[in-house]
């Protein structure tokens, strides 16, 4: 199994994508309209100050519907998932879901996936983490690795063929 | 004796030495027994922005290779934490969820049946074991250093998932941080997010994150900063030097993982705690 099952367009990825939609969906009709706009999400959004991004403008773009002008935009990828937004919400809307939402989406519909997420991906498929052991530098710059400071052996994935058909049939699962 | 299954998650085993060596360190005193599993993976949390349906699955089974020995998971890191909290509360109430992970889990031989719970750093140390243990194995008071406490996002929120303190206005570190000796005060950025999880895709801005509250916390005449979380932990301490960069300053504030300031004031000396790992002046502080 490569990556692009996991990540791209193709005939398998359309259950995710009807999920998603589903998602989404759900949350335009269930969700958006008890949001009146008062940006109290915004005041306190982590994301804002250096990134411009607008929880409250995100919950009015998916209540008329522009998901994909959201999907195509850069924005979705600034939110920072401290879930202040959701914590604070008056109306118990969750601008952080939706962008979860959207970003599974514009995974789902084959746009590139930014920054390092592929390779944590990537090596969440080898090895079943999202990095492998590091040798790591000591404020005496000595390196040091877990065998020299008697760790027990990591914990990871027993028999990886077995973790990938796990994984493979999350991804290419047919309705 | 409690006893509880470790997991360790990503960053914690492969690079935040620190975390995992002061809390085998600590716990046993504690009369905490931690036990160690093979098969983990990652909890998923990471890949929450790619695809929901993994976090869930990756999260469903490690819980049930924990359920699997009958054991109750100590997650240290909040991220993890928050993604099994999850979980557990999508798949206890949702059957068709729950059926459809454990489909794909079969193929493992594992099932996820909620029997686990999950707790995390601040559950043990707090509601756990509480002060009043931890204050009778203090041997080395730490001088009333002030310390600023940074909860880190996931520890804390979303309070609906049930998370381990106060949302808004989180003092159980700081309750812990006072038996410890140490004299915790209020910052207005205490808050503030430690804009970690935008390294994958947004470093620079990240570390612009990171040293905006470092720098406000030493504007503030701070001794010390402490964490629980190893994703913030590599951004206030592993790279606090690049994150004065961004905001101009040379930032020298001393950060601690909370279970080794834990372990100096027990008195236990520094080599086993893994202060060889901190990267910012942890030296500064006459302590242990």
């Amino acid at each position: 199994m490569s990556i692009v099952d996991l990540t791209s367009m193709s005939e398998s990825q359309i259950t995710i994508k009807n999920e998603i939609n589903q998602r989404l969906s759900k949350l335009r009709n269930e969700v958006s309209d008890y949001c009146y706009q008062c940006a109290k999400c915004t005041s306190g959004c982590e994301a804002h100050k250096l990134l411009e991004l607008e929880p409250h403008k995100i919950i009015a773009l998916l209540k008329r519907g522009l998901i994909d002008e959201m999907i195509n935009s850069e924005v979705i990828w600034t939110c920072m998932s401290c879930f202040k937004c959701r914590e604070r919400c008056p109306q118990k809307v969750a601008p952080v879901e939706v962008l979860f939402a959207l970003k599974n989406m514009a995974v789902a519909c084959g746009k590139q996936i930014p920054g390092n997420y592929t390779a944590m991906l990537q090596s969440i498929l080898s090895i079943g983490i999202i990095q492998d052991v590091k040798s790591v530098t000591t404020n005496d710059n000595k390196t040091k690795n877990r065998s020299e400071l008697g760790l027990p052996e990591i914990s990871k994935p027993v028999n990886t063929t077995k973790f990938q058909m796990v994984l493979a049939k999350l991804a290419v699962e047919k309705v | 004796m409690k006893k509880y299954a470790l997991y360790p998650g990503c960053v914690i085993p492969t690079e935040q030495y620190a975390y995992e060596i002061s809390i085998r360190e600590i716990f046993p005193l504690l009369d905490i027994k931690l036990i160690d599993l093979k098969n983990f993976s990652c909890c998923g949390e990471p890949m929450k922005s790619v695809n929901q349906m993994l976090t869930i699955s990756l999260s469903a089974r490690n819980i049930a290779i924990a359920e699997a020995e009958n054991l109750d998971i100590f997650a240290p890191c909040p991220m993890c934490h928050l993604a099994m909290s999850e979980c557990k509360r999508i798949l206890d109430s949702d059957e068709k969820t729950k059926e459809r992970v454990n489909s794909f889990l079969a193929d493992e031989n594992l099932k996820y049946e909620g029997k686990s719970q999950i707790v995390s750093i601040i559950d043990v140390l707090y509601d756990i074991v509480g002060l009043q243990k931890i204050s009778d194995l203090v041997k080395k008071p730490l001088n009333n250093v002030k310390v600023a406490v940074h909860y880190g996002c996931h520890l804390i929120r979303p309070s609906e998932i049930g998370r381990s303190d106060n949302s808004e206005n989180p003092q159980k570190i700081e309750e812990i941080l006072k038996v410890l000796g140490a004299k915790p005060a209020y910052y207005p950025e205490k808050l503030d997010c430690c804009g970690g999880l935008l390294t994958s895709n947004l470093p620079e801005t990240a570390l612009t994150k990171t040293g905006q509250k470092l720098q406000a916390v030493q504007q503030q005449g701070f001794d010390a900063f402490v964490d629980v979380c190893p994703w913030c932990h590599r951004q206030y301490d592993s790279k606090q030097t690049k994150a004065g960069e961004t905001v101009a300053t040379k930032l020298e504030v001393p950060v601690f993982y909370l279970t080794q300031l834990i372990g100096l004031a027990f008195g236990i000396n520094k080599e086993k705690l893994g202060l060889e790992f901190n990267l910012s002046p942890v030296d500064k502080l006459k302590i242990g």
